[in-house]
């Protein structure tokens, strides 16, 4: 009986699912996100199974382990993960919690994503040493697939839990920066590892860690090893099981716990327009536990990004986490409007209040993240002991804070991506709307705006010394300045589009009217503008922007895939130029042509007009 | 005589539909306007161009004469609005929120702590002064926003089902407070489904359906002999349904 009902529901959250994702489909926007991700994760599937076809098992539990945790850590950068069936919608079923999960758990498997992942997991099969080995790789990866998933989901549930407490908030930020500086500064600790045997012990942490068993079992059966066979998978059950109950408690509290904030301090006085709004902005950053959590997240991902080198030694990051700390923390913010969702109705109907609100954000972003990156850049430096690179640092910093401040509101107003009102949100509080694409396009491009802030300062820095840091404080100004003018201006303009987009978010209508212009070119050029702005970020950074600034502050033992380093004499810098020239043609031409298509669609003359 | 609020064909798009089409509308000053419609017919889009929230496809919108869409601020200094479904800032307090929009439009602080003081104390919020608006019910929200709505003293005010989800002696309350500010020389423009209550508040009433402005005069002329709420479903070519049919719900 139960189990009929669990059957039942199942399949009629499937269907709910699919429908989702048939309508998804026939979105221009929503597909090229579903199509490029779908796309890059099959790039990543072949390249695991390409792996497991070398035979190099070692490898391949390590590339299991990175799977696994990009299911556990993705949800945290995509909006809590997919969130297109929300528990919240059936708590009137009379369904029990444990129906209801199991439900939610097969519908989650009906999707983009989790056909990925079971192509990477066929690697098993393919690693497996024999018959035996490829009949025991099926219940194997299937089992596996479904504890990827499952750990995605726990993860979700457990943040959700942490964020509702302010020291919870703390701990899943500093947890979160960890593991992504840990990714990403994976290219340093590899480079180490290879001469080592660290490797070796890396593969046997992986073979430990949940991800590795269904490969262990797949090996052991290769081997003849039933025990082992049996334990192994009997593990991928057990575990299974347990987050699958684990994972209902905390469904059954998200659905049922109250949202309401904490107790509140005094009010912070102002007295006039301009500290009004800014007192109104900094009781945000200091209330709302998702803020406090993006602060927290991006000033610790900076320490960590610039301190996991010193496992090695390496002490010449240091100086950078600062300025590491201001580029992820203007991402981090990129979308205030849209955070804040319809409440910008109130700002919109007073009259001269739009010029207050965005100087006020700027300065709460300014005053939440100046003096701690500065602090943070003194300390460090002078820890690292590396003298030449006080002048770059403190030419950098000013220039990048007053650049990400400028940078954060105009594209809050300029690139908003609608959220669901905070008081109408799910219970799931990592998940503030639906378009996660979107959101981490918008990500990216911060990373690399805000970064490129820097370049004059830098510049400067590099050939006259000391003489970089007027320029990198006069550049933070105008950059504050400027753009903050940009926004305001836009807000005076186009105020009421903006509170629209955020109200009613992107109307198939206007989706049609972004997108028209494109139809209208060859397929061939639309694709390779895609391309274009999708990669152009590789020739430019990690082929030309690191390896310069690894050759100016004279680090010659890092190489990793940076082509440039692997070249002599003048060439390095001939490379190095050649990929910036590649990275800047790329952009051009991909923004150059997605600026025309959108000039010639036919309803943008009106638009303007109405402007 | 002077014009509160003077709409003169109005008209919006969403995609293929015509959500407003050319709707015009006149509410005389120190009048209780009153809008009624059925669901979608459109009145919150209206009422969103008619001071400025969403952008007009084509027509004009004037507050006192002074036009929303290129006088903008000036306009926006004579209205106030209690949107319907729109967010707060919700990591406020409701007193935070009046005091800080209270400075945005220039008042003296001492002056906005004493309006919201009373504002809050007369809409029964006073005593949550610690709770952020997130925690707010939806009464209480529909509350603040009036308070919101009235706290510069405005000559017009626009409200977007001022009365959903308040509890009937606060309902009491805001139409005290409502009467007074027209007795006291100000026009409200208000939308709403319940017949009784726009009957009993308002002097002038439109009917809106489909976009369309299908009867507007003071409320005797549009009741024309009949009930308000049977010229209402006549006017909006409704039949009212449920008697047949659904014989599964009787047990």
């Amino acid at each position: 009986m139960a189990l009929a009902l669990t059957y039942n529901t199942s399949h009629t959250l499937v269907r709910m699912r699919l429908a989702a994702l048939r309508h998804a489909l026939r979105d221009q926007l929503r597909l090229t996100w579903i199509v490029t991700g779908g796309f890059v994760g099959l790039v990543l599937a072949a390249g695991t199974i390409w792996v497991a076809a070398k035979g190099d098992n070692d490898v391949l539990v390590v590339v299991l382990a990175v799977w696994m945790l990009g299911w556990v850590v993705g949800p945290l950068f995509a909006g809590g993960g997919d969130e297109t069936l929300r528990p919240e919608y059936f708590t009137m079923m009379p369904l029990s919690p444990r129906t209801l999960s199991t439900g939610l758990l097969v519908a989650a498997l009906a999707g983009v994503a989790p056909v990925i992942s079971l192509i990477a997991l066929l690697s098993l099969a393919i690693a497996g040493a024999n018959v035996a080995a490829a009949l025991i790789a099926i219940p194997a990866l299937l089992l596996q697939l479904f504890c990827f998933i499952l750990a995605s989901r726990l993860a979700v549930a457990v943040y959700g839990v942490l964020l509702q407490v302010r020291a919870g908030a703390v701990i899943a930020a500093l947890v979160n920066a960890f593991i992504l500086a840990f990714t990403a500064q994976g290219w340093a600790l590899i480079v180490a590892f290879v001469s080592t045997d660290v490797q070796g012990t890396l593969a046997k942490a992986a073979r430990i860690a949940p991800s590795g068993w269904g490969l262990v079992a797949v090996e052991a059966a290769g081997r003849g090893d039933w025990l082992r066979v049996l334990a192994a998978l009997a593990g991928l059950v057990v575990l299974g099981v347990l987050m699958l109950v684990a994972w209902s408690a905390l469904l059954v509290r998200r659905t049922t716990a109250s949202r309401a904030g904490g107790k509140v301090g005094r009010p912070l006085s102002g007295t006039d327009p301009r500290s009004g709004a800014a007192a109104k902005e900094l009781r945000s950053w200091t209330r709302d536990l998702l803020y406090g959590h993006k602060a927290v997240f991006a000033i610790s991902y900076g320490l960590f990004f610039c301190m996991m080198p010193l496992a090695l030694g390496w002490k010449a990051m240091l100086p950078w986490a600062g300025p590491a700390a201001v580029v992820m923390a203007a991402a981090m913010s990129a979308n205030l409007y849209g955070a804040d969702g319809t409440a910008l109705w109130s700002t919109l109907m007073t009259p001269g209040a739009n010029g207050p609100d965005v100087r006020a954000r700027q300065r709460a972003f300014l005053l939440v993240f100046g003096p701690l990156t500065l602090v943070i850049t003194l300390l460090l430096t002078w820890w690292s002991g590396y003298a030449s690179a006080w002048p770059l640092v403190l030419s950098v910093l000013p220039a990048l804070l007053g650049g990400a401040a400028g940078l954060v509101v105009a594209s809050s107003v300029y690139a908003a991506v609608p959220t669901t009102d905070a008081h109408k949100r799910s219970g799931n509080p990592l998940n503030s709307g639906e378009n996660e694409g979107e959101t981490m396009g918008i990500v990216y491009v911060m990373l690399v705006l805000v970064a490129s802030t820097c370049a004059p300062a830098l510049i400067v820095a590099l050939n006259a010394g000391w003489w970089g840091v007027p320029i990198g404080v006069l550049s933070g100004v105008l950059a504050w300045w400027y753009f903050g003018r940009l926004a305001i201006r836009r807000l005076d303009r186009r105020g009421p589009e903006l509170l629209t987009l955020l109200r009613h978010g992107r109307s198939p209508a206007e989706q049609a009217r972004k997108t028209a212009g494109l139809d209208a070119l060859p397929k061939w050029k639309r694709t390779l503008a895609g391309l274009c702005l999708g990669f152009g970020a590789i020739p430019l950074f990690p082929q030309a922007v690191v390896p310069a600034i690894f050759k100016l502050t004279g680090n010659d033992d890092t190489r990793s895939w940076f082509l440039a380093l692997y070249q002599t004499g003048p060439w390095q810098w001939i490379v190095i130029v050649l990929m910036a020239a590649l990275g800047l043609s790329m952009y051009a031409f991909g923004g150059l042509t997605y600026y025309r298509a959108r000039k010639r669609a036919p309803g943008a003359s009106v638009a303007a007009a109405a402007g | 005589m002077e014009q509160a609020l003077e709409l003169v064909g109005l008209t919006k798009v969403f995609g293929e539909e015509r959500a407003v089409d050319e709707l015009s509308l006149s509410v005389p000053a120190g009048s209780f306007f009153g809008v009624l419609g059925p669901n979608g017919a459109g009145k919150t889009t209206s009422l969103s161009m008619a001071v400025g929230l969403l952008r007009p496809d084509g027509g004009t919108a004037r507050i006192f004469g002074v036009d929303v869409w290129r006088e903008s601020p000036k306009a926006k200094a004579l209205v106030g609005v209690l949107p319907d479904g729109l967010g707060m800032p919700e990591r406020l307090t409701g007193r935070e929120v009046l005091t800080y929009l209270g400075l945005l439009r220039g008042l003296p602080e001492d002056e906005v702590g004493r309006r919201a003081a009373e504002l809050l104390e007369v809409l029964e919020l006073d005593h949550e002064d610690d709770k952020q608006v997130i925690g707010y019910s939806t009464g209480m929200r529909k509350k603040l926003g009036l308070a919101v709505a009235l706290l510069h003293a405005p000559r017009l005010l626009v409200l977007d089902e001022p009365f959903e989800a308040v509890d009937p002696v606060s309902a009491a309350t805001i139409r005290t407070i409502l009467h007074r500010f027209i007795a006291g020389g100000g026009s409200v423009v208000m939308s709403s489904h319940v017949m009784a209550l726009v009957e009993q508040l308002c002097d002038r009433i439109a009917v809106v359906a489909d976009g369309k402005v299908v009867a507007a005069g003071t409320v005797s002329e549009v009741q024309a002999g009949a009930t308000l709420e049977d010229a209402f479903v006549s006017l909006v070519g409704a039949s009212t349904r449920g008697a047949d049919g659904l014989t599964w719900l009787s047990h």
